[in-house]
């Protein structure tokens, strides 16, 4: 079971072994599914290497065969502090 | 006709185009699922009554995706032919006073039934935004509604419909594009001067001030539909926010587009039956407030191969518009008419060809209009032939235009979302565009150059014809 996806242009977007900062839709269901979260994050595509699997979506949509794996280091607003 | 949707879905059980679904569907893909069918097979538009994870919640599938729904909508018969429905349009809103709507008390208004502002006008958790198609970028709330803003100078109020997804509980997203009359006023007025632009979201509008707000008319959409409804809208003020909507609609989204921020949107199952226009940085909507009727019905429509609704009112409102267009120039046209099942992308002109090039000025005119962006094929054909019959169209189309002088192409406006662009083509918005002449050269001689049609109408003497009419069911075959 996925954790997140994350829409991508092409998999440069995905370097491994640095924090990057993310739009990942939370995949937990519920109510709030797919709301959009503004991560700092690790990701892999060693499905196994971070503790949340994340699933791969290019530009329209297209499911990347391959799962990787999340570490959320922390949210980050998705609107500058003076909108909230 | 009918003040709010749920007149509407009554009059469309009465005539047998609805079906009500009571058992339990999923928001996550299983109503879209539905609709979808539903738009391929010009099926009855689907009324849900029980959503999943959200008790009280309904779903309005299809609204407006056939002929015989939109003849309901505007309360001619049904079975009205498509140029009749075409007339009573042109005839509600040419050469017509404007239908200003009227204010209302909040208190007979009732999309002020529930009401949530603050934190509390969560969407996610408020509303039972749907996933369309697998593979959106999103929960696609608005498909079937239209977003309420006012010019800061001269307070010209605009509805438009311009899909929102949604981002967060309190975010959307969308492609507000900049020759929209909103997206004019956005990118040209608000965003330079550093100012969010308040907005109000209308979802399940009747379905007349739907019309109103897909279709390219010049005049101002609350007027527009007065004008088609026959009476005025019925407004009511906003909770949050110095702008007016309409009181009988389902739910209502206030707050505001923020000038500095932009957002991923999409990608989205689109009308041109695909998904095209990638995934991109787009509009930033903010909520303020929430309110709602009881049992609140959200409306969707999914776009995709045809037929929606999007495809038939797009073609129905833009073939009509430039109808008006060309007649206001002083060009004789027998009428226009636009394919739905062209994902309003082809367009047919019927002319009396009385001068030369006249099929180019029709093409240049209407690409050249406010209307260019949307479409890029124009077909011209002569006044004898019928714009409605595409047998008859497609024969003049294959048979009279000179692939050599008869096609002409220019460089115009588009639309990110054109399947056969190339991205960099996408993402300036530059749009070709094709004419078909399909009239024969008006200095051919009509007597030894033009080659004779040869139908049962134009070659034989009328009273052979009669006699063969005459004997139809004689000679076995039946009338
Ligand atoms: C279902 C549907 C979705 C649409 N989405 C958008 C959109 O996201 N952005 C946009 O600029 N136009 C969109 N359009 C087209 C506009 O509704 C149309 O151009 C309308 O005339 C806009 O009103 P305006 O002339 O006031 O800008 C959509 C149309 C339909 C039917
Ligand atoms: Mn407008």
């Amino acid at each position: 079971m996925f954790k997140y996806d994350v829409f991508i242009n092409s998999l440069a977007d995905l370097p491994e072994g640095k924090e990057i900062k993310l739009s990942v839709r939370d995949l937990s269901p519920g109510l709030q599914k797919y709301a959009y979260k503004h991560v700092m994050a690790m990701v892999s595509p060693d499905a196994d290497k971070y503790p949340e699997k994340l699933q791969v979506r290019f530009g329209r949509g297209q499911v990347h065969n391959q799962p990787y794996s999340i570490q959320v280091v922390k949210e980050v607003s998705i609107v500058p502090e003076r909108y909230l | 006709m009918y003040k709010d949707n749920r007149e509407y879905i009554k009059a469309l059980e009465a005539a047998g185009e609805l079906v009500t679904i009571n058992q339990e569907v999923d928001w996550d893909m299983e109503a879209g699922a539905i609709v979808r069918k539903v738009c391929e097979e010009k099926l009855q538009s689907p009324l849900m009554n029980k959503i999943k994870e959200y008790p009280g919640h309904r779903y309005f599938g299809a609204p407006l995706s056939t002929y015989r729904k939109l003849a309901i909508a505007m309360g001619l018969d049904p079975n009205s032919s498509i140029p009749e429905i075409a007339n009573v349009y042109l005839e509600r809103t040419t050469n017509k006073a404007p239908v200003k709507p009227v204010l209302v008390d909040k208190d007979k208004a009732p999309c002020k039934e529930n009401i949530f502002i603050g934190d509390e006008a969560d969407i996610l958790n408020l509303l039972p935004a749907p996933i369309v198609h697998e593979g959106d970028g999103g929960r696609y709330l608005c498909t079937w509604h239209f977003i309420v803003t006012k010019d800061p100078d001269n307070g010209d109020v605009n509805w438009g419909m311009y899909r929102q997804m949604v981002y967060d509980g309190k975010t959307m997203t969308g492609p507000l594009l900049p020759f929209s009359d909103g997206g004019k006023v956005f990118h040209g007025k608000y965003k330079p001067a550093g100012k969010p632009m308040p907005f109000a979201t209308v979802i399940g509008p009747d379905p007349i001030s739907a019309i109103a707000a897909s279709a390219p008319s010049p005049i101002p959409e609350t007027d527009f539909a007065g004008m088609l409804m026959g009476k005025p809208i019925e407004l009511v003020k906003c909770e949050t926010v110095d702008l007016e909507v309409p009181a009988n609609a389902e739910i209502i989204i206030e707050g505001e587009i923020l000038p500095d921020v932009s957002l991923e949107e999409g990608p989205f199952g689109e009308y041109t039956g695909y998904r095209t226009s990638p995934r991109d940085m787009r509009t930033c909507y903010r909520v303020k407030a929430i309110t709602f009727r009881n049992d609140p019905i959200t409306t969707i429509s999914n776009m995709g191969v045809p037929t929606d609704e999007g495809q038939l009112l797009r073609s129905f409102s833009l073939g009509l518009e430039m109808d008006k267009l060309l007649r206001s120039q002083g060009i004789p046209i027998t009428g226009v008419f636009m394919m739905p099942e062209s994902t309003h992308h082809l367009v047919i002109v019927g002319v009396k060809p009385i001068y030369t090039n006249i099929a180019a000025q029709i093409a240049q005119t209407v690409f050249g209009s406010k209307l260019g962006p949307w479409f890029h094929m124009v077909v011209v054909v002569d006044d004898k032939c019928d714009i409605y019959n595409f047998n008859e169209v497609l024969h003049a189309w294959t048979t009279k235009c000179h692939p050599g002088t008869g096609i002409h192409i220019w460089q115009g406006v588009g639309t990110p979302l054109y399947p056969f662009l190339s991205a960099a083509e996408r993402i300036k918005s530059v749009g070709p565009k094709v004419l078909f002449d399909c009239t024969f050269p008006l200095d051919w001689d009509s007597f030894s150059e033009v080659p004779s049609l040869v139908s049962f109408k134009t070659v034989y003497p009328q009273e052979l014809q009669d006699k063969v009419l005459a004997n139809w069911e004689k000679y076995g075959f039946k009338s």
